[in-house]
């Protein structure tokens, strides 16, 4: 049966044993990262490892176009029960931290393999040299935890008692991962049951044939997509905002080259292998699901009965070059790879946009920050370790409507805990939560707005970490004339003579009685916010999106008492000039890029990667130490040259040749 | 009449609303005639179409107004008031610094793979939400008091605005209800005229969003609920019904008229909770303990597990676009039904839905100037359909425009008209299968000793092809499937739910508090049954939601009030529970208390319905159709109404009636029994 006429009925029944499987884990696991964080994948792979289904409604969004080909061959012999894992980064490049444990089984059908079923867990912990095995500090995968490499860990339905033995030594919450393993094996026995009865419903060849004609559709589909966008080469770079605890930008820069039904994402450019956890360990795999997630989202979002499965990497091909941050080699640490996937996404966005301007929205907020406090119940005299919400803000300006407010996008997963439900179980007393008036971009269609959170302690030693913060400095872009959004912010005290502002670093010590302030960046704006009716200005005014201020100033409406002034409006929009590039950036990334232009970075990254890689980081720092009154790719050659002198240790290469500016 | 020899004749109507048609299930207990009819909604004049059914029983069935002494009606004024956003301009009173808790609900968002997913817009503006400076803690001591100034001036403001109502929430009021109801106070006392509902009268659950967007859809619906009520109540009045009017309720249960005006978030689910009461005391009847629902209608199939006679609860349904926290009877659903339109898509798939013709225009064979394939259309080009009048008479089928429909996307296919139209079949099946399948993992059921009892108007043309994909070797087809809601409602009892949170560790030290919550819930429930009219025995069932500590959910545990004296009997079910649903325990974990809950039944004398005399006997077929299984054969068609106890039959076959068709597949073996449901044994399919 594979008939394309009626494929769709196979692929109900591929998504159902997905679907089932994500239900069986989620009822039967144990930890809150998988019961409410959802951070857990679980999808059917045909013979050679390539995802052909994955549920719907629950779980992350990262891996429906996961290969687990690589893993699946560093094991052999399997037989009927096996299971085999591994969490190694850098072992078959299929796990992408320490933390994401990935588990697939074959499945029998007689003799012959007809399927893998496979899926992740995010453990609460790995062990390693910090609590939840995460920091953006750390330098070497060996500090992120115990790692395996691809082996089996239940043989013909037997678990292997001396790797779990060796995980509950090492970790710090060994219940919470053997209770999490052991439901994701489950959820794989569920899709081994329900691949069993497609294959008795369809025939054996009939489900062969049809797992293949499942690919070839999302492949199909993204190739209409590809072929419906014109022909070009569209290049776009962003940064995050700290490539470590030095501080410095990270840039991630994509070319892409649409021809035809295909596409190329050259990310040449991008900055080397960084020494801190933020490095994408990608394994320089063409088509590897974490270099590809931003285009998951554009292909969905274009076609949203879009059937995501490895078939629709199928026409992308990535370039990343070894030892860049995309493509580390070991040990780089890879802890935090999200915080740098954010950005990854945006770049994809940006680069689309250029491409299909009608169809893509501004940037979303771009930073996922989860919030964790660990501080002392003063009524039971307990430490309490929690995590409080994540504060993420909202979507860009879309075609047809606002950004969303507080979240969306790219961020959409994610869920936060009731007030009431924290406030009860730790000892913090929330000031606010809810939107920050004027944080998204202004536009004829307008970002969504950031989300503000402050709570009080009351404990002294109160440590906060707040993960993936970042766009404290690079505001998410608007596009089409419309503007930038607001930037995040943490900050101690607000409003009160012992305020501090904490710039951009995700952890702060508290003492009682201090309120800590964390808000997210907006949604970029898109279109003009000349052109946005003024009754829609007024509408935000009066709900307190956008203050009265920043309608005149942003969107040029004046508003006295509530009320459009219809002719003042009309005079102040007279008077106002609209941005007229496709990109609005915000004046922190316009001064930045003044000195570091577009040709300047290039430069740098290509003395970098001259570099042997263990060189490329020191010096990438050296340089940036060494800008302080330089600029463009003049000022790069200095300070390389001063680098070249202070370390003649330093094994360059051939000086290089100037490039053109 | 003189009833001075003869007994009085007593009525027991079920009278129940959907899209296009009033259903009405009546009974007349002394003779034992049941009746059932539809009669054509009237949107203009909701509740206008009551008297249109009443004079069609007094015409056909001799119904006195009079000898009325039951009287359930379920309505959907109140979910058709959310889903059209045409409800009371309310205004929220709440924290100053959390006013934005409506807005950003959970945070996540359905359709998470879009770059354009966003949440619904509150069903209240920004602008008309208020924050005011008052503070408890989550212990219940008061960081700061209300002061009447701020609250009065935050009421004159939305009152200047153009509220009707207010929605008072304040954070913790879970765990003291007195700071909302001073606030109430303040409110009432500044700007009389405006109604109020605090969040912890509605229902009072710890999480702010669920508790507060629960009170804003009650207020919501409240000025049309009740204008609608009143009128109900003067029609049967002025028809000399002597019964009070009742109403179902999402929990399946019922309530007085009287208090469904203030409590109207609870009877937003009711038409699908009492189709689901009605087919678990159908399914009893019958035999069968262990039923998957389906009822399918022109836009939409809605499916139900009944465990173990039981019919399951949840607190997380929807109604439109939102979520929906008070305890209501489990449904899924999912956008396929009879009016699910085929396209094709990318390398010539065919795809069955979202997109429906609805009931206007309707599927192609309906006339109506609908050109789209649809399900019902390929129903009818196979010849499962299009025999019989549909619908009491109200449509006829027109199978050349179905053929001509289907006959469209065959062209651009390639294919015969017959073998794209079994295709949409066979899609539009597996779509209600992938549903079927998520709901069975979330519960954890295994649907092979399961029944599938097919109900509405659409669910016997394509439930035993459903139960086929799913494996399941039994159809149970009830009698009158158009009817199945308006049943549910005559054989429900009264119940209301109470909630006190409690949240605290389950140890010797919290029993104390446990006892008292329980009388005061049994106190409320007790008075809650006197104020509805209820004066028999109070049936007064009592449960806790748990979960180990650490866990951010809770399951429902079952308790018995004797054992509020006892830690380990109550860690015990609590243990057992939490295995049979999530498949492992820990006997050795600490469990939290996190609400206790009540339910209040006051159970109304079931009604007994005519049982017919069953000898086996094959049934005898009115004439023979041809319709197309992998190529035309001549199928027989029965009469549903011919269709005794004891009669037999085999598959494929078509059994007609005059409010929907039921389709037999090949394999299949029927029988009818004694209440005069169709059971089917289907031989499991392979290679179809």
């Amino acid at each position: 049966m594979s008939d394309k006429m009626t494929l769709q009925v196979l692929a109900n029944h591929a998504r159902a044993a997905a679907e089932n499987m994500a239900h069986t884990l989620h009822r039967t696991a144990h930890s809150a990262f998988v019961k409410e964080t959802q951070d857990f994948t679980v999808l059917l792979m045909d013979r050679i490892g390539d995802t052909f289904a994955v549920p719907m409604d629950l779980g992350a969004t990262w891996y429906p176009g996961l290969s687990h080909g690589p893993a699946i061959e560093m094991v052999d012999d399997y037989r009927p029960g096996d299971v085999a894992f591994t969490n190694d980064p850098y072992s078959g490049h299929v796990a992408t931290h320490t933390p994401d444990t990935h588990l697939w089984r074959p499945i029998f059908d007689g003799d012959d393999i007809v399927a893998f079923a496979g899926g992740h867990i995010h453990n609460t912990d790995m062990g390693g040299a910090v609590p939840a095995s995460l920091s953006r500090s750390l330098t070497e995968i060996h500090q992120e935890g115990i790692r395996f490499p691809p082996m089996k860990l239940v043989n013909e339905g037997v678990f292997d008692p001396q790797i779990l033995r060796i995980m509950e030594t090492n970790v710090r919450k060994p219940a919470l991962n053997i209770g999490d393993i052991k439901a994701l094996a489950g959820a794989l026995s569920t899709g081994e049951r329900k691949v069993q009865a497609m294959i008795s419903r369809f025939g054996k060849t009939g489900f062969l044939q049809g797992v293949s004609a499942l690919m070839d559709q999302s492949e199909a589909q993204a190739r209409d997509i590809l072929r419906a966008i014109p022909d070009g080469e569209y290049v776009f770079a962003d940064y995050a905002d700290e490539d470590s605890d030095e501080a410095n930008p990270c840039r991630l820069k994509l070319t892409l080259r649409i021809t035809g039904d295909s596409a190329v994402l050259d990310f040449t450019g991008s900055d080397p292998q960084l020494a801190s956890s933020l490095n994408v360990p990608s394994g320089g795999n063409p088509r590897h699901t974490i270099l590809l997630v931003g285009v998951y989202y554009v292909l969905y979002t274009l076609n949203p009965r879009m059937l995501l499965n490895t078939g629709m990497t199928r026409p992308f091909t990535c370039i990343a070059p070894e030892g860049t941050v995309l493509n580390p080699v070991e040990p780089a640490a890879v802890g935090m790879r999200s915080l740098t996937c954010a950005r990854l996404r945006s770049v994809i966005f940006g680069a689309f946009s250029q491409a299909i301007p009608d169809r893509m929205p501004a940037a979303p907020a771009g930073n996922n920050c989860i919030v964790n406090v660990m501080t002392r119940d003063e009524r039971t005299q307990k430490t309490v370790i929690a995590a409080v919400n994540p504060v993420v803000g909202g979507g860009g300006g879309m075609p047809h409507r606002d950004g969303s407010n507080g979240s969306g996008a790219d961020a959409a997963y994610l869920k936060n805990t009731p007030i009431e439900i924290t406030e009860t179980e730790v000892p913090v007393e929330f000031v606010k939560y809810g939107l920050a008036q004027d944080s998204g971009g202004a536009g004829y269609w307008r970002g969504g707005l950031a989300t503000e959170m402050a709570f009080r302690v009351f404990s002294p030693d109160t440590r906060i970490t707040a993960r993936n913060r970042d766009r404290s400095f690079f505001r998410p872009w608007g596009t089409l004339g419309g503007h930038a959004a607001g930037l995040s912010d943490m900050m101690i005290n607000p409003g009160t003579p012992q305020a501090r502002p904490l710039g951009n670093v995700d952890t702060a010590i508290l003492e009682p009685g201090d309120v800590l302030e964390i808000r997210s960046a907006g949604g970029g704006g898109r279109g003009d916010p000349l052109q946005r009716p003024a009754e829609r200005v007024a509408r935000d005014v009066l709900g307190g999106y956008v203050s009265v201020d920043a309608a005149r100033h942003e969107y040029g409406v004046v508003i006295t008492d509530g009320v459009v002034d219809e002719d003042a409006t009309t005079a102040l929009r007279a008077s106002m000039t609209p941005h007229t590039q496709h990109f609005h950036f915000g004046p922190e990334r316009d001064g930045y890029e003044a000195q570091w232009t577009d040709t300047a970075y290039d430069l740098l990254t290509q003395i970098l990667a001259d570099l042997p890689i263990h060189w490329r980081f020191f010096t990438k720092t050296e340089i940036f130490r060494r800008m302080k009154g330089r600029k463009g790719p003049e000022g790069v050659t200095a300070a390389f040259a001063e680098v070249c002198e202070r370390f003649p240790a330093l094994p360059h290469a051939a000086p290089r040749k100037e490039a053109a500016e | 009449m003189d009833g001075a020899s003869q007994p009085k004749p007593d009525w027991k109507i079920g009278v129940d609303i959907g899209g296009t048609f009033m259903d009405f299930c009546a009974l007349e207990t002394v003779s034992g005639r049941v009746a059932s009819l539809k009669v054509l909604t009237t949107p203009d004049d909701p509740g206008a179409e009551l008297l249109d059914g009443l004079c069609l029983l007094a015409e056909r069935e001799g119904l006195d107004p009079a000898y009325v002494t039951r009287f359930v009606h379920g309505t959907t004024v109140g979910i058709n008031t959310i889903i059209q956003r045409k409800g009371a301009k309310l205004a929220l009173i709440t924290n100053a610094g959390f006013e934005d808790v409506i807005e950003l609900a959970r945070l996540r968002m359905p359709d998470m793979y879009s770059l354009f997913c966003h949440r619904p817009d509150p069903l209240i503006a920004r602008d008309m939400v208020f924050g005011v400076p008052v503070r408890m803690r989550a212990d219940g001591s008061e960081a700061l008091a209300p002061d009447t100034a701020s609250v009065a001036a935050a009421a004159r403001q939305a009152q200047a605005a153009g509220a009707e109502g207010v929605i008072v929430a304040l954070l913790h009021s879970w765990r003291d209800t007195s700071q909302e109801a001073s606030v109430k106070a303040m409110i009432e006392a500044a700007t009389p005229g405006m109604f109020v509902f605090t969040s912890s009268e509605v229902w009072p659950v710890i999480r702010e969003y669920e508790r507060t967007s629960t009170a804003i859809l009650n207020g919501y619906v409240h000025p049309r609920v009740a204008g609608y009520l009143t009128a109900l109540e003067s029609r049967l009045d002025a028809q000399g019904v002597p019964a009070k009017a009742m109403l179902t309720r999402s929990n399946g249960g019922l309530m007085s008229a009287g208090q469904g005006r203030r409590d109207c978030v609870s009877m937003l689910l009711s038409g699908t909770a009492s189709g689901v009461i009605g087919a678990s005391w159908l399914a009893r009847q019958a035999g069968e303990a262990r039923v998957l629902t389906l009822d399918i209608g022109g836009t939409s199939a809605d499916f139900a597990l009944i465990v173990d006679g039981e019919v399951q609860y949840g607190t997380d349904e929807q109604v439109g676009e939102f979520p929906l926290h008070i305890p209501s009877v489990s449904v899924s659903s999912i956008g396929i039904g009879g009016g699910s339109i085929a396209t094709l898509g990318a390398l010539g798939v065919l795809r069955v839905g979202p997109e429906s013709a609805g009931s206007n225009p309707g599927p192609a064979c309906y006339g109506r100037g609908g050109t789209d394939a649809t399900v019902t259309d390929a129903l009818a080009v196979c010849g499962w359909l299009g025999h019989s009048e549909m619908a009491y008479g109200q449509l006829r089928m027109n199978v050349d425009l179905a053929r001509q429909a289907v006959g469209v996307l065959a062209d651009q296919l390639g294919r015969s008209i017959e073998e794209t139209a079994q295709a949409i079949i066979d899609i539009a099946v597996s779509e209600m299968f992938v549903e079927v399948e998520k709901l069975c993992s979330r519960a954890g059921v295994d649907l092979r000793d399961f029944a599938l009892m097919p109900f509405g108007g659409g669910g016997p043309m394509l439930g035993a092809f459903l139960a086929q994909e799913l494996g399941m070797s039994r159809v149970i087809a009830p009698r009158r499937p158009g009817v199945v809601s308006a049943l549910g409602g005559l054989v429900s009892d009264l119940r209301g739910d109470f909630i006190r949170t409690v949240y605290a560790p389950l140890e010797d030290a919290t029993l104390p508090q446990l006892e008292q919550d329980f009388a005061a819930l049994a106190d409320e429930g007790r008075a809650w049954l006197d104020t509805q009219g209820f004066d028999g025995t109070a049936d007064l069932r009592l449960s806790a939601d748990m979960r180990y500590a650490g866990q951010s959910f809770e399951i429902e545990v079952a308790l018995s009030p004797d054992w509020l004296n006892a830690v380990d009997q109550i860690a015990a079910a609590f243990h057992e529970t939490h295995k049979r649903i999530y498949d492992f325990e820990d006997p050795d974990g600490k469990i939290e208390l996190v609400n206790l809950r009540l339910s209040a039944l006051g159970g109304a004398p079931k009604p007994t319905f005519p049982v017919s005399q069953a000898t086996q006997e094959q049934a005898t077929a009115d004439r023979h159709v041809p319709v197309w299984i992998n190529g035309w054969c001549d199928v027989p068609i029965y009469d549903r109404a011919q269709l005794g106890g004891g009669a037999v039959f085999d598959g494929p076959a078509i059994v007609a009636q005059e409010d929907t068709t039921f389709a037999v597949p090949p394999g299949a073996s029927a029988h009818v029994d004694a209440h005069l449901n169709i059971h089917l044994s289907l031989v499991e399919q392979s290679n179809v």
